[in-house]
């Protein structure tokens, strides 16, 4: 009796920083996998830091797309306009006109400081507006910035890229793996956090319906703009991680509005407004298509038609996702276990 | 019973109408203001210009106007009807040509982009009518909860679908043709311009006409703007409200797909050629306001101008960053876009 009270209070505790015992030990495993025979070559150990990096930008993303229900197609951007001011700022080489050479460990933080006025800029823009409106404002706000990079190429080189300094000296993966996934439980259990206070009742209440949410007393303002800049700091810290591990930023590849298409549909097939959904399925898709990619180099492409195809699937079919999947099948499965004890103790009881 | 006819005054009467349309008057004074600076400055080419490309944006928008006017789907793949009409437009014309310098002959010539576009608009029709089929009618049949923005990210995905099944398909080479009409191009007016553009032009002039024609003057077409005013009504009185949805789709498919054929000779055709063409259709939708057909018309021009003038003040690579700087302010100042937006309940979705 005690000691299942002992396992419901650790269950319990969990629950508050959005952990079950089973992502728990899938955590430890994932934390594990770097040791084991066909992880630890350098370039697995790149699809899980890659893996890794897309978890953590879905639950951010999820943080505004599922919560106050206003998709930010700027995400991408923001993350990128996050990655360049680090790189900007950790830059000593001559080849752009500003040399500051702060430590990157400090300037990832000041992209996300950066990003995150940006998320307030566009949370104010879009105040007024809802739905398709407010993501049409935020794209926009997406495509200027991207236009933006492309042009000042006296700090950027624009399309030519940069090459900005890494975090380490050292050039095995292993490292910048545990850097990835301590910042993406960070971004998960700040964000939960977040979402378990009155904020998240707020957020879910302004989502569903913002007439009935500022009727009933909820500053819609308020909380909007709070959500926008949360994400997009998270977004822009993320970036700054991108910058000093890969060592190259264009604005294409990092910032164009099919990479926030990536995450939003990640986010959207690991089950939208759960935030740990996007997060758990990103680790085995991006293995699964990266392995589809390394066996399959003469299609080019593939992984993202792939993405495209479950993407209208879930939307259309399944529009639950991974997460509606998963506490279906808890839910029946607990309901099977019920009815087996429940006919079981008849026959035991003597 | 005596009836009493208000006068008004000729002044009084504009005063009301510039009142009444602030933003619009604001806006198209300011683009005659920029066009006619550009002509003094650069001279008339630019506007001849200016009126081929806006006819094409106007094609393309009305499209996009269409779709959301009367399905409220914010269409995102149009970009990539457009793409499938320039590589329609390519794999017509290109045999044709081929033949034709082989055994030169004066009508085949003259026609040969005419069959490139009307099979480009024949294939945007099937395509867009398959994928109405397969996509927006099993979601319409299974809920209408949130149905703009879930049509929206719907819309996304076929566009990831779209650009990437033809990379994977047809590859990523660029794909184009160095011009329709191998003669001179025209004076006109002090303008010199190429042929190519006139051609495009008349196609955008022809197509839009038609398409006005068919939408006041035609028993569909009023079904067609029976439904977008009125969905459940427009069933009552027996409109078949799938057959108006699939070929609405099919119709704005169509148009795109021909502006893709008939700008070849511009912009080539290779798997990501839709995204300029994208942003510049939305600009002129979310300007003029969402679903207003006859608006994107005008505002196509509008944008077209924009784009020219920033191109010329600010240098070829701002020429995205300048108009949408302007079209955030324009959501700031008028979400509902300068003509206003007859569609209903947006706001609320």
């Amino acid at each position: 009796m005690d000691q299942k009270s002992l396992w419901n209070r650790i269950s319990d505790g969990l629950g508050i920083i959005g952990f079950t015992p089973l992502g728990l030990v899938l955590l430890i495993v994932l934390a594990l996998l770097p040791f084991v025979s066909p992880f630890n070559q350098e370039h697995i150990l790149r699809w899980l830091i890659m893996g890794a990096f897309l978890a953590a930008q879905c639950v951010a993303f999820d943080f505004t797309a599922g919560y106050i229900n206003v998709v930010n197609f700027g995400f991408a951007a923001i993350l990128g306009a996050g990655a360049y001011t680090s790189a900007v700022l950790a830059n000593t080489s001559p080849v752009i006109s500003v040399q500051p050479g702060l430590s990157p460990w400090i300037g990832i933080w000041i992209g996300a400081l950066f990003a995150g006025l940006i998320g307030f800029g566009v949370g104010i823009l879009t105040l007024r507006l809802r739905g398709i409106f407010a993501a049409v404002m935020a794209w926009f706000v997406g495509i200027a910035l991207l236009g933006v990079a492309n042009n000042l190429t006296n700090i950027t080189r624009g399309p030519m890229g940069m090459a900005p300094r890494t975090f380490l000296e050292t050039t095995s993966n292993r490292p910048y793996f545990y850097i990835i996934l301590a910042m993406m439980l960070i971004v998960y259990i700040t964000l939960r956090l977040v979402v378990r206070s009155r904020f998240g009742l707020a957020f879910k209440a302004i989502g569903q319906n913002f007439d009935a949410a500022r009727a009933s007393g909820i500053n819609p303002t308020l909380y909007r703009v709070f959500n926008f800049t949360l994400s997009a700091f998270f977004a822009g810290w993320l970036g700054g991680f991108y910058a000093h591990y890969f060592g190259s930023l264009t604005p294409q590849t990092l910032m164009h509005t099919s990479k926030t298409v990536e995450v939003l549909a990640l986010a959207y097939i690991g089950g939208r407004g759960s935030l740990w959904g996007g997060m758990a399925i990103a680790f085995p898709f991006v293995f699964g298509i990266e392995a589809l990619r390394s066996n399959l180099t003469d299609l080019p492409g593939l992984h993202l038609v792939i993405y495209g195809v479950l993407m209208i699937a879930i939307m259309v079919y399944y529009p639950a996702g991974f997460a509606g999947f998963y506490a279906w099948a808890k839910d029946k499965l607990s309901g099977l276990l019920a009815r087996a004890r429940g006919q079981a103790q008849p026959i035991e009881a003597p | 019973m005596e009836r009493t006819v208000i006068e008004r005054s000729f002044q009084d009467r504009l005063s009301i109408f510039l009142r009444g349309n602030l933003p619009a008057v604001v806006v198209i004074g300011f683009s005659i203001v920029l066009a006619i600076f550009i002509a003094i400055e650069t001279g008339p080419s630019q506007i001849a210009n200016i009126i081929v490309t806006g006819g094409m944006w106007a094609l393309l928008a009305a499209g996009l106007a269409l779709v959301f006017g009367v399905m409220n789907i914010p269409h995102f793949a149009h970009g990539e009807s457009f793409m499938v009409g320039a590589y329609v437009g390519y794999f017509v014309f290109t045999p044709i040509s081929n033949y034709l310098k082989d055994n030169p002959n004066a009508v085949l010539s003259f026609i040969a982009p005419v069959v490139g576009v009307i099979a480009a608009a024949i294939v945007g029709a099937i395509m867009g009518a398959v994928i109405e089929r397969l996509v927006f009618a099993p979601l319409r049949k299974r809920t209408r909860a949130g149905w703009v923005m879930n049509t929206f990210l719907l819309t996304v995905g076929l566009s990831f679908v779209l650009v990437y099944g033809t990379t994977l398909i047809i590859g990523p080479n660029f794909r184009g043709i160095p011009r329709y009409y191998d003669v001179p191009p025209i004076d006109f007016l002090g303008m010199r311009v190429a042929v190519d553009r006139i051609f495009a032009f008349v196609i955008a002039i022809i197509t839009i006409a038609a398409l006005t024609y068919f939408m006041q003057k035609t028993r569909t077409g009023r079904a067609i703007r029976a439904v977008s005013q009125d969905e459940t009504g427009a069933q009552l009185v027996g409109i078949n409200l799938g057959f108006i949805h699939t070929l609405t789709f099919a119709l704005a498919t169509a148009m795109a797909a021909m502006a893709g054929a008939a700008l070849l000779f511009m912009f080539q055709a290779y798997p990501t050629v839709g995204l300029k063409p994208l942003y510049l259709s939305w600009y002129v939708v979310m300007m003029v306001g969402l679903g207003n057909v006859y608006g994107a018309i005008i505002g196509g021009f509008i944008v077209a101008l924009l784009q020219t003038a920033t191109q010329q003040f600010f240098g070829i690579s701002w020429d995205l960053v300048v108009p949408t700087a302007l079209m955030i302010l324009i959501l700031i100042l008028v979400p509902s876009g300068i003509f206003g937006s007859e569609v209903k309940g947006i706001q609320e979705q």
